[in-house]
């Protein structure tokens, strides 16, 4: 039994350690993970830029269809390759600033639904790709032996097959033409790289001393995978993510290029460069807007995964 | 000090290496001076963060952005390193100068052969031919204590233990005769039996180079038993320096006593261990005055002030307000502003 | 010795070095409890933690499906031994001896191959998941790296309530007081709380890592080297609160670690290990004393003294660890043991009562001589 005088004694002692401890960490403001993961994305130009560009995208993929209702459609033949206007010669508000195509539609309101149709597609399948991802990859590295096996060399079969041809195949038997189909084509054969990632991070946290902390403290394996593991294991999975946005955009483009994805009764990024193919040197603006667009999308999604992988990391310092 | 103290292998005065930081400037190395003389083996400690390993990179001229060597000499037989183009640096390491680092599979190149390695570095600085250099090679692997050196020396250095790899980078560092070895932590990643061996064999080649050791390391016990002479930083900058004895035997520093007290020994049982209380103070904060006031059980106002550098003994420099004989200075314990400060410049004497 | 009152008083050395040391109770002040644990002896009294042939080999395994066994890593290979409630149990030995991996089996965050670990009579590996969950609140860890061991994302909150939160402490204005309380038993300000690992130094980190270890009132701790990752000055100080925390809380401790001096430091009885054996036990100062195992003595004498004046007997083995996924026959010491004789490359020795409860695994134990050390005082060393 402790006496008293030790007690007290004890007690005075912490309280002079904790005094001596705490001066440098007093001056400092209280911020969670969370406050230091803004900080630090924000210090990232190029990410707060692309956050820009794709606010802009996904503000004009949603506004302008709205406003412009059925235009992206509408075959206007007096109009074939009308010049750009605000105003019909009637007064009727068209918003046909980048004019129209060879079908009288308007090219702004066209590249708007093209916009959403692609940004719809990206990030569907990204989210198909980041659960079934996420749920194999945890499942391997978290349990490992025989199951980590079988299921990781179900994925390298899944990896050694040619994706762009499965896709192909799906969207041919499975219906052409519906935007849904082309997202479970691209989310079914995608996840694999996902998959990896989550099992790798896994993997390793699964010996790293907090999670072993955790588990002395009887954590239940859910607590742990949820609370411990998957934070940490988030930050790849988010910039895999970001990449596979861009690449689910390039995927459905080549695709509806090549005539497999959304059919000529919708609009996206791909149908509009296949469209414009025809009118390459007539009209090579046509196809400049959804190469402008395509290449927007690619490029912020990129710099914004660059940026959340640095902003993520806990061992990054933040910089004031 | 020693007799053999004639003009000494490398004098480090007051150096100043900063790294210029987005949060502010730190001041890694503050003021620095010191020297080795030939043959001689400095002990250099310290606390993580003290310094110690930037004065040694800041030798070597091998400090990266954002940080700077913004001030000091050093000259190593006299000549300013600082003053040395890339290209003579690069002569000078690993010929006059060679330096062995804590983590040596770090500083092996996987995709050779030890025998390679060192041969490669052996050609680097003297001309020889590849058949010699090997040979050589394979020679400095013998004399730091590899069993079946002509083996070893065609393997590759994961295929070594973590010992083995500390002798190879020995081999390398000592296969050009340098006047000068930097040790910096040798033996920290090392079992103690592994590290009794590597220490026996840094002992050994000592005596036969007659090479000057510079030994950075945070293990008191290593530095007793190797050190002829001992500096102890603190915060950047050298707050004791004197003979081995005497920094074991008498400290002055009230740092230095800290430290000392506070190491559990395996020849005494000690109810509880004397401890500094705190923390190493963030060097983007460093306190006014003296480094380690917060931290000091004799602190005084006078502390507020940056105390002198005295010769405390024969040979023993301290960066402390108290006397030598440990008690306040004449200035007073309360002595504040121009006072102080004009009393700690009368008390720095012959330290720099 | 054994007198109830005569309880850790530590008032000589307090932090501000103001108090007067007391040089004749260096012997037999403080750890009442603990020397009463050691002077009833490891057998006489129920032990709270008993290890009884504990085996635990790593498979190597390859082949298409990663099944088929190539080989083992005997980390741990048949070590016994057991801990009386108060005490603290060093177990010393180099990177490679199996001393890490034993902790962890003790814990159940590694599955054992074979053996058994009794906790106050029962055993570990029977339990059910309720009562392994139970069973957990017994018996907690503190381990080396204080980066590592603290999630990142917590807060200090969190991390120290966590263990209250995963056994039924739901209500969070409870469990902060609780936390706060923690805080303050191992010298961290409350105010603290709310802020996140990476602002806390080596030192303090450690110090949350033991608040977690304490949130559950174990009275089993395995510390896994928790002062070598830290800093000389930072070192002493965690060290005298795993002490005082000790006595306030009636603690057992597993203290792994492979400073030697550390350990001897902290613990009644110490155990050394070499490749996945234990090769001696004892009481601390006797091991220190007279070691009754060559390897033993060879790691006492390859610590360097931190007093110039001292000249200790060195004995500097020869060559590196043997791997323990192919360990020597025989005594797995004698590639390098300075005493090897024919007998040891054929025989392994048992461990054995060399005398008065000191345990050693050696065919000469009786023939190892006590450590020679000498003071110089005329040539530096």
């Amino acid at each position: 039994m402790v006496s008293d005088t030790t007690a007290a004694e004890i007690e005075r002692r912490r309280a002079e350690e904790a005094e001596a401890e705490s001066a440098d960490i007093d001056r400092t403001p209280v911020r969670t993970y969370w406050q230091l993961v803004r900080q630090r994305f924000l210090q990232h130009r190029l990410a707060v830029i692309a956050v820009i560009v794709l606010v802009i995208l996904a503000s004009y993929a949603i506004i302008v269809p709205t406003v412009t209702g059925d235009a992206w459609r509408t075959t206007q033949l007096f109009r074939d390759d009308a010049p750009p206007e605000v105003f019909a010669e009637d007064g009727e508000f068209t918003f046909a600033i980048l004019g129209y195509n060879e079908y009288g539609q308007n090219l702004f309101a066209r590249l708007g639904k093209a916009t959403q149709t692609s940004l719809t597609i990206g990030l569907a399948a990204v989210i198909i790709i980041v659960v079934i991802g996420v749920f194999v990859g945890s499942i391997a590295g978290y349990v490992g032996g025989w199951v980590d096996n079988v299921l990781m060399r179900f994925v390298d079969i899944m990896l050694s097959l040619p994706g762009l041809f499965i896709i192909l195949m799906i969207t041919a038997f499975f219906g052409q033409g519906n935007v849904w189909v082309v997202v479970f084509a691209i989310g079914l054969t995608g996840w694999t790289t996902a998959a990896r990632l989550v099992r790798a991070e896994f993997l390793s946290l699964r010996e790293v001393d907090y999670v072993q902390a955790a588990r002395a403290l009887g954590a239940s394996p859910q607590r742990i995978m949820l609370r411990h593991m998957l934070p940490p294991a988030m930050a790849p999975i988010v910039v895999a993510a970001t990449l596979g946005i861009a690449d689910s955009v390039v995927v459905e483009s080549a695709l509806s290029f090549l005539g497999f994805g959304i059919g000529r009764d919708s609009a996206s990024l791909g149908t509009m460069l296949q469209n414009a193919r025809d009118y390459f040197f007539s009209g090579p603006l046509k196809v400049v807007y959804p190469g402008v667009i395509l290449i927007l999308i690619v490029l912020s999604a990129s710099f914004l995964g660059d940026g959340l992988r640095d902003a993520l990391d806990p061992r990054q310092r933040v910089e004031k | 000090m020693t007799a053999r103290h004639v003009g000494p292998l490398l004098e480090i005065k007051g150096i100043k290496t900063h790294f210029f930081t987005q949060d502010g400037v730190v001041k890694a190395v503050d003021d620095v001076t010191f020297e080795i003389g030939h043959g001689q083996t400095l002990g250099v400690v310290g606390e993580s963060g003290c310094g110690k390993s930037i004065t040694s990179l800041s030798v070597m001229r091998l400090i990266e952005r954002p940080g700077k060597i913004v001030a000091g000499e050093i000259r190593l037989n006299g000549e300013n390193l600082l003053d040395k183009t890339d290209a003579d640096m690069r002569d000078i390491r690993g010929d006059q100068v060679s330096m062995i680092f804590q983590e040596p599979m770090t500083s092996l190149n996987p995709v050779f052969t030890c025998g390679d390695q060192i041969a490669e570095a052996v050609q680097q600085h003297t001309a020889v031919s590849r058949r010699e250099a090997m040979d050589r090679a394979v020679e400095m692997l013998r004399v730091v204590g590899i069993p079946d050196p002509k083996r070893r020396a065609a393997e590759h250095p994961h295929q070594l233990s973590g010992g083995m790899r500390q002798r190879v980078m020995i081999a390398m560092a000592l296969s050009t005769d340098p006047d000068l070895l930097i040790a910096d932590e040798p033996t920290t990643a090392l079992d103690v039996t592994i590290q009794a061996q590597i220490l026996e064999v840094m002992r050994d080649l000592r005596e036969k180079n007659r090479m000057a050791i510079m030994l950075i390391t945070h293990d008191l016990g290593v530095v007793a038993e190797m050190a002829d002479e001992v500096v102890v930083m603190y915060a950047g900058k050298v707050v004791e320096r004197a003979d081995v004895r005497t920094v074991f035997g008498s400290p002055h520093h009230p740092y230095t006593q800290g430290l000392l007290l506070s190491i559990p020994r395996l020849d005494e049982r000690r109810e509880r261990l004397e401890v500094i209380k705190g923390t190493v103070p963030s060097p983007l904060n460093l306190p006014e005055g003296c480094l380690f006031k917060r931290r000091c059980p004799h602190r005084m106002r006078v502390c507020d002030t940056a105390p002198p550098y005295q010769e405390v003994g024969s040979g023993h420099f301290s960066r402390c307000w108290l006397t030598p004989a440990g008690e306040a200075p004449d200035v007073g314990a309360d002595a504040e502003g121009e006072e102080a400060q004009h009393a700690a410049e009368q008390l720095t004497v012959g330290a720099r | 010795m054994n007198d109830e009152g005569q309880t850790m008083t530590p008032t000589g050395a307090t932090p501000g070095g103001d108090g007067v040391p007391q040089p004749g109770d260096e012997m037999s002040g403080g750890r009442t409890s603990a020397e009463r644990a050691a002077d009833r002896g490891g057998s006489a009294a129920a032990p709270l933690l008993e290890v009884d042939n504990l085996v635990k080999h790593f498979d190597i395994r390859g082949g298409l499906l990663g099944v088929s066994k190539l080989g083992a890593v005997r980390a741990v290979d048949g070590v016994s031994f057991s801990v009386t409630e108060g005490e603290t149990l060093g177990l010393v030995g180099e990177s490679g001896c199996g001393k890490t991996t034993l902790g962890k089996v003790i814990l159940r965050l590694l599955p054992p191959t074979a053996g058994k670990v009794n906790f106050e009579g029962k055993s570990l590996f029977d339990l059910s998941s309720r009562e392994l969950k139970a069973a957990r609140r017994d018996i907690q860890v503190v381990f080396q790296d204080p980066y590592a061991s603290l999630n990142p994302r917590m807060s200090v909150g969190e991390i120290v309530g966590e263990g209250l939160y995963v056994h039924g402490m739901t209500n969070k204005k409870e469990r902060e007081s609780a936390v706060r309380d923690l805080l303050k038993r191992v010298g961290l300000n409350q105010a603290h709380i709310h802020r996140y690992p990476h602002e806390f130094s080596g030192g303090q980190r450690q110090r949350i890592g033991i608040a977690r270890a304490l949130a559950l009132r174990p009275r089993f701790i395995v510390c896994d080297e928790p002062v070598s990752a830290l800093d000389v000055s930072i070192q002493s100080q965690v060290l005298n609160l795993l002490s005082d925390l000790q006595d306030e809380f009636q603690l057992t401790y597993l203290f792994i670690a492979h400073n030697l001096a550390v350990v001897k430091h902290l613990s009644t009885r110490v155990g050394v290990m070499y490749l996945g054996k234990l090769v001696e036990l004892s009481d601390a100062d006797e091991l220190y004393r007279s070691p009754a195992h060559p390897y033993t003595k060879a790691l006492l004498s390859a610590i360097p003294v931190p007093d110039p004046t001292v000249r200790r007997e060195r004995i500097v083995l020869k060559g590196d660890l043997p791997s323990p996924a192919n360990p020597p026959s025989g005594c797995r010491f004698h590639t390098r043991c300075p005493m090897a004789q024919e007998i040891c490359k054929v025989e392994e020795p048992p461990l054995r009562d060399v005398g008065g409860g000191h345990l050693s695994a050696c065919h000469f134990a009786e023939e190892v001589t006590p450590l020679g050390s000498e003071r110089t005082s005329a040539q530096s060393a």
